[in-house]
């Protein structure tokens, strides 16, 4: 009991909080998170403390740049016909091979989050360019939205960027060195096995209604797929490249740049629009996921102040050995509710300490494979609302319940890289 | 570098002031409302 | 719950929204004003751009306070506030500053090595803004607690990957703000860089025998209540923790890693000629495992959550139930003052005799505030 009161009673109230604001009053989620963050430091003695609920803000503001430039780009390309005119070509191009396309379709999601290490830019870059492919050839929307989830979270872990990895090896000061096979391990067969769940069966089928397909080809070609109008991905790609391999010569623009540029050049090709108008148009889609990162990091911020973090922390750990593997492989996904990387801080590194012995590479990289499923998690789920947005779900809940398959068997995976980590690095050059 | 963020801060604070305005529901405009704080102090290079 | 948005609503909630930031701008702008420190007599105060004139008039040109004894000898470095988040560090720094008399050879002391981390604390942290001190005669001082980043403002945008200049390892971008990873630091870098390379000028030119970098560790990292010394230091090292199990102080002792680039114990010692040495105590508030965040936390690791961990075996301290920054600041207060007397002992020439500093045991008897100068003075 003394363990339990009082951070215990926070924590009920905190979460109690949450849920009836967001399911019982039906408020938007980002507004129930700051209300759940202002009745925890309220219930623990800490007032309204403005300074905490604002700081707490601040973990994502990077984030939201990167969010609201990528979501710009994306309503630029679609805008400027480019987006409908390169899914066309794919379609025509591999239409009769299914199997490799299914496999390219998933290498072609994770590629953007393999460089910038974020799942956001994968489900919003090339996401959103094979999403109409995907669904032209027959599989459901859901399920498009679903392989693309998947897709942009093996992405964000695949090498060479990693970022959770890199923050949980920097929790016990370890460099991101040795790290390419390991992830490819922990990345590479699950992305095959999602490509076949969720894509190969339907591309196998094909798409049914040949003529309305070749109509809706032949609208969506309305733009010539020129060089030219290939230019804000070819510039996106040479951006993102240019600064992952030749750091010591190309500037660190960082990607709301990236994104910006590419999408200003959008305007020079194919179709005319109003570049300012695209922009707002994009900006009210991503409101209410940039307003989740906000609350999102008040509640962190709260959680940490009032001790509920801490206990949080320690109850897993304290879970007997056996229950262990099961606590992590739950947790750390839980706990990406609220964020990704904050769950590869916060649990992952003690997580790692309490598995010392085992490889320290392996496991950083399994236990950043179960930080990367957080993506999936609600109310954040970043990789879920925004592959619902690009296929054009509005209840993103929908596409979760496809994921939650491939999902298991990435925790399950995890765990069973983790346990024999030992063995595993054995056999890896 | 630093001045070419401000300025990309600043442009989608306008952008967020101008989607809270054209809100027909309260709560997104609330919503905006939180995502406009942390950017007016970046923007003012307060925090 | 559905109500209607208007352009008044609108305009309300941004008058809010304009309003709330104005309050949270007052709170962060209160951690722009320096700290008070009141050096002991004979200690001159100097600005770091002396050694590195690119940082004049720059937040990253940091006070540096020298005091040289009647009789010559060895030259000693000790820098304190490396990460603002772990205190002990600084306070050590600041009881000499605050306390010594040097009787025979040269002391530096730069009491908050990143002074840029002082003036903002981290998101999502919740740590308190200070920490205070009850002088001896009642009065009070108070210290900031910072980061151990360099504040935003100064390192924004931080690159996705921060690549060490000198190794090529690669790092979270976030990392170029932390200066314990930048060393020898370049010149014309980001301002945690350049203010590093200025911190390797000093080193090169007032060729210190001996250079302290005082940290914390969370009571959950091995490296905790630990001496990391590089090759050059690791003899004068292995003395001192002998010496110092004599005095019932435990002490690790750890070879400076060779693969891991940008610290102090790596790169001053490949860098400089200088012996340098990184200690570490254990540090509740910096940890993950830890409840409440707050100034009583900070000051006193009373912490029920570290309680269970212990009891679980997840900590490489032995904790009580508390570590008190009285015994954080003084094992590093004496594990220094054992170090300076074997540099004494192993080179004749290089001793520096430093007297009136408060060790472990002065330190829990009187606590630290009695070992302040009070502000007024």
């Amino acid at each position: 009991m003394d363990w339990f009161f009082p951070e215990g009673i926070y924590t009920i109230a905190m979460v109690g909080s949450f849920v009836l604001g967001a399911f019982a009053l039906k408020l938007p989620i980002a507004i129930a998170l700051a209300a759940a963050a202002a009745v925890g430091a309220l219930c623990g003695g800490a007032g309204f403390p403005i300074r905490h609920l604002v700081e707490g803000t601040f973990g994502y503001l990077d984030t939201i740049l990167i969010i609201a430039s990528a979501m710009i780009f994306m309503k630029s390309v679609q805008r400027s016909g480019l987006l409908e005119s390169l899914a066309a070509r794919i379609i025509r191009l591999f239409r009769s091979m299914p199997l490799m396309l299914s496999l390219g379709l998933m290498v072609i999601i994770m590629i953007p989050g393999m460089i910038t290490g974020s799942s956001t830019a994968a489900v919003l870059t090339t996401g959103a360019l094979v999403a109409p492919v995907m669904i032209k050839l027959g599989v459901p929307a859901v399920k498009t939205a679903a392989a693309i989830a998947m897709g942009a979270i093996y992405g964000m872990i695949a090498p060479p960027v990693n970022v959770p990895a890199m923050i949980i090896g920097g929790g016990i000061d370890m460099p991101y060195v040795g790290f390419a096979l390991p992830l490819l391990v922990c990345t590479v067969p699950l992305a095959v096995f999602s490509a076949l769940l969720l894509v190969y069966p339907y591309l196998k089928k094909g798409a049914g209604d040949e003529e309305a397909l070749e109509e809706d080809l032949s609208r969506m070609e309305e733009t010539p797929l020129t060089a030219g109008l290939l230019m804000p991905v070819i510039l996106l790609a040479v951006l993102m490249s240019g600064e992952q391999f030749l750091p010591s010569v190309w500037p660190p623009l960082g990607m709301p740049v990236n994104f910006l540029l590419a999408a200003l050049s959008s305007l020079l090709t194919g179709k005319k629009y109003n570049f300012l108008e695209a922009s707002r148009e994009a900006v009210n889609d991503a409101i209410p996921v940039l307003g989740i990162l906000m609350g999102v990091g008040m509640f962190i911020q709260i959680m940490t102040l009032v001790g509920v973090q801490g206990f949080i922390v320690v109850s897993v750990l304290a879970l007997p050995a056996w229950l262990m593997y099961f606590g992590m492989a739950t947790s750390i996904p839980l706990f990406g509710a609220v964020s990704a990387f904050g769950s590869a801080s916060v649990l992952g590194v003690p997580f790692l300490l309490a598995l010392l012995g085992l490889d320290e590479i392996m496991v950083g990289s399994a236990l950043s494979l179960l930080a990367g499923l957080g993506d999936l998690m609600p109310p954040t789920a970043l990789a879920g609302i925004f592959a619902a947005q690009v296929v054009g779900e509005e209840n993103y809940f929908k596409v979760l319940r496809h994921c939650f398959f491939p999902a298991v068997v990435t925790a399950v995976w995890a765990v069973v890289v983790i346990m024999n980590a030992n063995t595993i690095m054995g056999y890896l050059p | 570098m630093t001045l070419i963020y401000r300025a990309i801060v600043l442009f989608i604070l306008l952008l967020v002031v101008a989607c809270q305005f054209r809100e027909k529901d309260f709560w997104k405009q609330t919503t905006a409302a939180l995502v406009i704080i942390p950017l007016v102090l970046r923007l003012l290079m307060i925090k | 719950m559905k109500i209607k948005g208007t352009p008044l609503t609108a305009l309300l909630l941004l008058a809010l929204a304009l309003s709330v930031s104005a309050l949270a701008a007052t709170e962060f702008k209160s951690m722009w004003t320096d700290d008070l420190f009141v050096p002991a007599p004979g200690f001159e105060k100097h600005m770091l751009s002396e050694w590195f004139d690119g940082l004049k008039g720059t937040p990253a040109d940091n006070p540096v306070y020298i005091q040289k004894g009647e009789e010559p000898g060895g030259t000693v470095l000790i820098l304190g506030g490396t990460h603002p988040t772990e205190p002990a560090g600084m306070m050590a720094a600041v009881l000499f500053l605050e306390r010594a008399k040097v009787s025979r050879g040269r002391l530096i002391i730069i009491p908050q090595t990143n002074i840029m981390g002082y003036s903002h604390t981290s998101p999502q942290e919740a740590h308190p803004r200070s920490i205070s001190f009850t002088t001896a005669d009642g009065g009070k001082r108070t210290f900031r607690f910072g980061s151990r980043l360099t504040n935003t403002l100064y390192e924004w945008p931080a690159p996705d990957i921060y690549i060490h200049p000198a190794s090529g390892q690669q790092l979270p971008g976030k990392e170029r703000g932390n200066i314990n990873r930048c060393y020898p630091g370049i010149p014309d870098g980001s301002p945690t860089e350049q203010m590093a390379y200025g911190i390797t000028q000093l080193i090169l030119k007032e060729k210190p025998d001996l250079s302290f970098d005082l940290h914390e560790a969370s009571p959950e990292y091995p490296v905790v209540n630990a001496i990391v010394a590089h090759e050059r230091s690791m003899e004068l090292a292995a003395m001192t923790v002998m010496d110092l199990e004599d005095m019932g102080i435990a002490m690790r002792l750890e070879p400076s890693p060779k693969n891991l680039r940008g610290l102090t114990h790596r790169e001053w010692g490949d860098y400089t000629e200088t012996m340098p040495i990184l200690m570490e105590t254990g540090n509740p508030v910096q940890g993950r495992l830890r409840g409440r965040t707050d100034e009583k936390l900070a000051l006193t690791g009373v912490d029920k959550a570290y309680v269970v961990a212990s009891a679980l075996g997840r900590l490489y301290i032995p904790y009580d139930g508390k570590q008190t920054i009285e015994y954080r600041a003084g094992r590093h207060t004496t594990s220094i003052l054992a170090f300076l007397d074997n540099l004494d002992l192993l080179f004749d020439d290089k001793g520096v005799s430093v007297e009136g500093v408060p060790n472990l045991a002065e330190l829990e008897e009187k606590g630290l505030g009695f070992f302040l100068s009070p502000a007024g003075r």
